[in-house]
């Protein structure tokens, strides 16, 4: 008896110490290895497994119940307040908006995304994921921005699903994702606001390699004092691994509906106008070459490329500011998916200075089909405008309670190198056919609390040429000039 | 006078008839409750007379249940009690305590006329989850497989989805029995059939026991835990058991109830 109390102490204390449902299990592997061992009987360990099961199923975790397909589950999620400025100034072709009126737009704005991601059995996996705004490139809501229901109206506080997907990891190196899911290619925020949850299918594939460069050599053994043999020291010899992988995507951009209309379907040239749901396809093989613990290169190459109509994003794009004919508005169109092709090429190399984290970065895309997507908005000349980049540099990272990060690049989007859909929804208002800088600092004030100030600022490449894309917060075009300060205080769990 | 005497001596025979005719109530396993206990209870009536028992053996579910709610001195169980059930006890003031009063080994049997010898442990998860559902594809002649399993209430149909299947869900078009005794039934008619029964029901006719991982269910692979479907079967009490209660899991655990335990087809305590 006195031996039960023993292992009941011994392995209550594991339980308290480690705590929560998992740490009982662990006891129960180790009451087995007790029992097999003949240090307690049968029944002494069910009678300990018993006290056991009591004291979990009376904690707050021991009452949650999971289906059994569940194997491992994750509750996390973060909340973010922001206060935000914005100001722009119009300027030409512009020939509705008087050229150099500026505008301002302050915003006191929040967000929250709470997520459940877990593992089934059999090598499935599944992610849901709640958040506040129903916009795909922003979860923020504007506090007190309701046009009615008085003053602390929740009429844009509503919450979507911004992750609703599962997948299969089944085969030994690929994954395979379907649903509305985390962005599964490897990219910047020049090409993709990290807003955006695609949906669709993707197929991923990452293999290690293991590479050894030689260098390890083993020094000849020596004597000490005493005459006695002291064997050689060995270093270990240079080692790099390298992950290969390849990432391919088939989003669904924009759903035809319906496909075969009743009556007749629209003939023009001649020709029944197809109505085929229009897909965002990526293509992506990369490497990232790990060089130590710290210190790596990465690289992604990858092709976006279109195909299909949709419904919605089949006209072809414009980018031009709107303009009258006599007393009429002519608005351009700032969406349209037309000659897209485009190759991008996002790297990273991280090292460390002393014991501060380094990231340099950088990310360059060209529009294989700008002179179509040119010649399609009605400017022929303008077939060079299809180039992007992005360069920067990052110092620090927040992963602990005081950690500090500093980060800046300059980024240049021209008219038709981009999806303007895609391309992020803070720096340069969503459009393309600007160019600027942005300025991060970021400190962690605690482990889970964060504070972090950005600056931005862009002005329009072309004065030719529209800054295309729809605006976030404003609606003139161009913008010759823009400038955003945000502070953020983020709280993640 | 003579009636009143009589009156008094009838109503001490009936108070000492009351106080002599105890009662105890079993609930639980289809697996200990169909053959075990009630030997046991036969034994055990032979050496205390006016003992009364009311055994319902409906699943060792109910048998928790009936602890938890008071309806039973002994729970019979072959699968341990939950944490929601323990939660549940604990909540009502009920001290779930399991006794070990004999080891079993589930035994995955076949039609005897099936040809397969032998399983995999994986070969058997896939056969009862459905991912596998013609016995040519576990080295069988063909013939679509029919699954015979316990109900939910059953500590058998929960430990074997622990034990055999990684917690997954049964096949859909899995069968479901009442007992040990229906499922041996049942698949020693159906050439196609497959189930899981305790030991003790492996002696029926029309079926064979399948060879696990090369092993069989036995007292020495359920003793040395070798055999991968061995399990302790339980009586719950609520707190140490007292009276006739006590009485009977001290005889049930006893040289004699052992006895009557490796009689029946369990394995007994060592």
């Amino acid at each position: 008896m006195l031996r039960n109390y023993f292992v009941v102490i011994a392995v209550a204390a594991s339980l308290v110490l480690g705590g929560g449902v998992a740490r009982a299990q662990d006891a129960g592997a180790l009451l087995d290895l007790l029992v097999k061992k003949r240090l307690i009987t049968d029944q002494e360990a069910e009678e300990v497994r018993g006290e056991l099961t009591r004291d979990v199923a009376n904690t707050s975790a021991g009452k949650l119940k999971l289906s059994s397909p569940i194997t491992e589950i994750e509750l996390y999620g973060d909340m973010r307040v922001r206060y935000e400025v914005r100001t722009g100034q119009a300027g030409l072709p512009d020939t509705i908006t008087p050229a150099n009126e500026n505008t301002q737009r302050n915003r006191a704005r929040y967000r929250l995304r709470l997520g459940l991601r877990g593992t089934l059995t059999d090598d499935w996996f599944f992610g849901l994921r709640l958040e506040t705004s129903s916009n795909p490139r922003s979860t923020n809501v504007t506090f007190a921005d309701e046009a009615s229901g008085g003053p602390f109206s929740k009429g844009s506080d509503g919450i979507s699903v911004g992750q609703a997907y599962l997948g299969y990891k089944g085969l030994r190196d690929f994954t395979f994702t379907v649903g509305r899911m985390p962005n599964p290619l490897i990219n910047t925020s020049m090409v993709w606001d990290a807003d955006i949850n695609p949906e669709g299918l993707a197929e991923q594939w990452k293999h290690t390699f293991n590479l050894s460069l030689g260098g390890g050599q083993t020094s000849a053994a020596t004597y000490d004092k005493d005459g006695k043999a002291v064997a050689g020291v060995t270093s270990e010899p240079t080692k790099i691994t390298i992950d290969i992988f390849a990432n391919f995507a088939q989003f669904l951009y924009d759903d035809s509906n319906p496909e075969d209309p009743v009556g007749p379907r629209a003939v023009s040239g001649g020709r029944l106008v197809p109505r085929t749901d229009a897909f965002l396809l990526a293509w992506q093989v990369g490497a990232k070459i790990n060089f130590t613990k710290d210190i790596f290169l990465q690289f992604a190459p990858t092709v976006y490329n279109y195909t299909g109509n949709g419904d919605s994003f089949n006209v072809r794009f414009v980018g031009d500011p709107n303009f009258r004919v006599g007393a009429t508005t002519v608005s351009t169109n700032q969406t349209g998916i037309n000659s897209l092709m485009i190759f991008d090429m996002p790297a990273e190399f991280d090292w460390k200075f002393g014991e501060i984290p380094m990231r340099a970065f950088a990310d360059f895309a060209v529009n294989l089909n700008g002179d179509d997507r040119a010649i399609a908005a009605g400017h022929p000349t303008k077939g060079d405008q299809r180039y992007a980049y992005q360069i920067g540099l990052g110092i620090g990272k927040l992963k602990k309670k005081h950690d500090w990060s500093l980060e800046g690049f300059y980024q240049h989007v021209e008219q038709y190198a981009l999806d303007p859909n895609l391309v992020d929804s803070d720096i340069f208002d969503s459009r393309v056919n600007m160019e600027g800088f942005v300025l991060r600092g970021g400190y962690a004030i605690t482990d889970a609390v964060t504070f972090n100030l950005t600056y931005g600022y862009g002005s329009q490449i072309d004065h030719d040429l529209g800054t295309g894309g729809v605006g976030d917060a404003f609606t003139i075009n161009p913008l010759r000039k823009y400038q955003i300060f945000q502070a953020d205080l983020n709280v993640k769990f | 006078m003579k009636i009143t005497h009589l009156a008094l001596a009838l109503g001490l025979a009936l108070v000492s008839t009351q106080a002599r005719a105890e009662k105890l109530v079993i609930k639980g396993s289809d697996t200990l409750g169909a053959k075990l206990v009630p030997q046991l209870a036969e034994q055990f009536k032979a050496q205390h007379p006016g003992t009364t028992f009311d055994i319902a053996a409906e699943g060792s579910t109910t048998g928790i249940a009936a602890i938890i709610d008071g309806t039973a001195q002994i729970g019979m169980s072959s699968r341990r009690a939950k944490p929601a059930e323990v939660g549940a006890a604990s909540a009502k003031g009920v001290h779930m305590k399991p006794t070990i009063v004999a080891y079993d080994g589930i035994a995955v049997i076949f039609n005897s006329a099936n040809p397969i010898k032998s399983l995999t442990k994986k070969q058997v998860e896939q056969i009862f989850t459905g991912e596998v559902s013609d016995w040519s594809a576990v080295g069988g002649s063909g013939g679509k497989i029919s699954i015979y399993t316990r109900n939910t209430s059953s500590g058998t149909y929960s430990d074997f989805k622990e034990l055999a299947m990684k917690k997954r869900d049964y096949a859909g078009g899995s069968q479901k029995m009442a007992g040990n005794e229906q499922i041996a039934s049942e698949v020693g008619k159906n050439p196609n059939g497959v189930g899981y029964v305790g030991l003790a029901y492996t002696k029926a006719g029309g079926i064979k026991v399948m060879s696990i991982d090369g092993g069989l269910p036995s007292v020495q692979t359920v003793h040395a835990k070798t055999y991968p479907y061995a399990r302790p079967t339980f009586y719950y009490t609520n707190g140490e058991p007292t009276g006739l209660a006590k009485q009977f899991l001290d005889f049930t655990i006893s040289a004699a109830g052992q006895k009557i335990a490796a009689q029946v087809g369990f394995v007994p305590i060592p």
